[in-house]
């Protein structure tokens, strides 16, 4: 999403070459899906799912949440083209923060061997969204801490 | 980690850390700060993770509200930023989206990965293959420590 949302599917032209999700449903359309996804969530209480108790050493999630993600996850995902969130919007997902943060969204492709079969496959991997933040936060504790955290 | 059938664009594979519904820390964990290496100034950052556990959830769907299968595994991984676009300064005070301020490089990122689950394993192509949509990293201050 975020990397997700970001994330442009693939798909095949007629000449076999791979391109972007992109052609095929804008970004904001995605964006559309992942919140009728959210809300059909909400409406059924699928969803809506109770955070796991953090630890007294936990980072606090920032208290901002994506509202085409139904405002219940507390992560934005910036777009240089302002698609998805507003590209000068929060990159990092914890928050009482003093430090380092970095994210990317990777294109690639991956190799993916069926562990009972033996069969491998060579599947592109899109979009995945990959941050860092490493320094000085504050936990639910309170307590000032130094740390790195990975988002994945 | 998303990871798409070639043929019908669907998504096959959801990699992330989370063993819960994201409602809290959404797909975080910790890490050594060993790992991760920065210098802002010239863009450049790595970060390492090895066998981080995680958890396929197949499609995005899944992994935000459940309701399908689960399967644990995990994941070990590269990531470099490099370069320089563009620096920018951000003092966002948006009530939505801000609540920090920090000074930035937006630039590129490469990775390479491995990845282990009960059904399959993954192998991703060298890091020198891969390519980013959008990358930035910097320093920030957000929460209690903005302004």
């Amino acid at each position: 999403m975020i990397r997700k949302p970001f994330s442009e599917n693939f798909g095949l032209c007629h000449n076999g070459h791979l391109h972007s999700w992109s052609d095929l449903m804008s970004r904001r359309q995605f964006a559309r899906t992942a919140t009728s996804i959210a809300a059909a969530g909400a409406a059924f209480g699928l969803g809506l799912p109770k955070a796991a108790a953090s630890a007294p050493g936990d980072p606090v999630p920032i208290p901002g949440a994506e509202p085409l993600l139904g405002g219940i996850f507390h992560v934005f995902g910036p777009t240089p083209d302002n698609s998805f969130s507003p590209v000068d919007a929060e990159p990092a997902t914890i928050t009482n923060l003093n430090g380092f943060v970095g994210l990317a969204y990777i294109d690639g492709t991956v190799q993916r061997t069926n562990r009972r079969t033996g069969q491998t496959v060579m599947l592109p991997m899109i979009g995945a969204d990959m941050r860092f933040m490493s320094g000085v936060y504050r936990g639910a504790d309170e307590r000032i801490r130094e740390g790195a955290f990975a988002f994945v | 980690m998303d990871v798409y059938d070639p043929g019908t664009g669907s998504q096959l594979h959801d990699l992330n850390p989370s063993d819960y519904h994201p409602t809290g820390l959404f797909w975080t964990t910790e890490i050594p700060q060993s790992n991760v290496q920065v210098q802002v100034g010239n863009g450049y950052a790595s970060v390492v993770a090895t066998n981080l556990p995680i958890f396929d959830y197949g499609e995005f769907s899944n992994a935000l509200f459940g309701g399908a299968p689960r399967t644990p595994g995990v994941i070990s991984y590269r990531v470099v930023w490099s370069g320089v676009q563009q620096r920018v300064t951000i003092r966002n005070t948006d009530p939505v989206y801000g609540g920090f301020a920090g000074r930035f490089v937006r630039n590129s990122a490469q990775m390479e990965w491995t990845a282990v689950t009960d059904d399959y394993m993954f192998v991703s192509a060298p890091l020198a293959t891969t390519k980013s949509e959008f990358a930035e990293l910097g320093e920030e201050r957000n929460g209690r420590f903005f302004p």
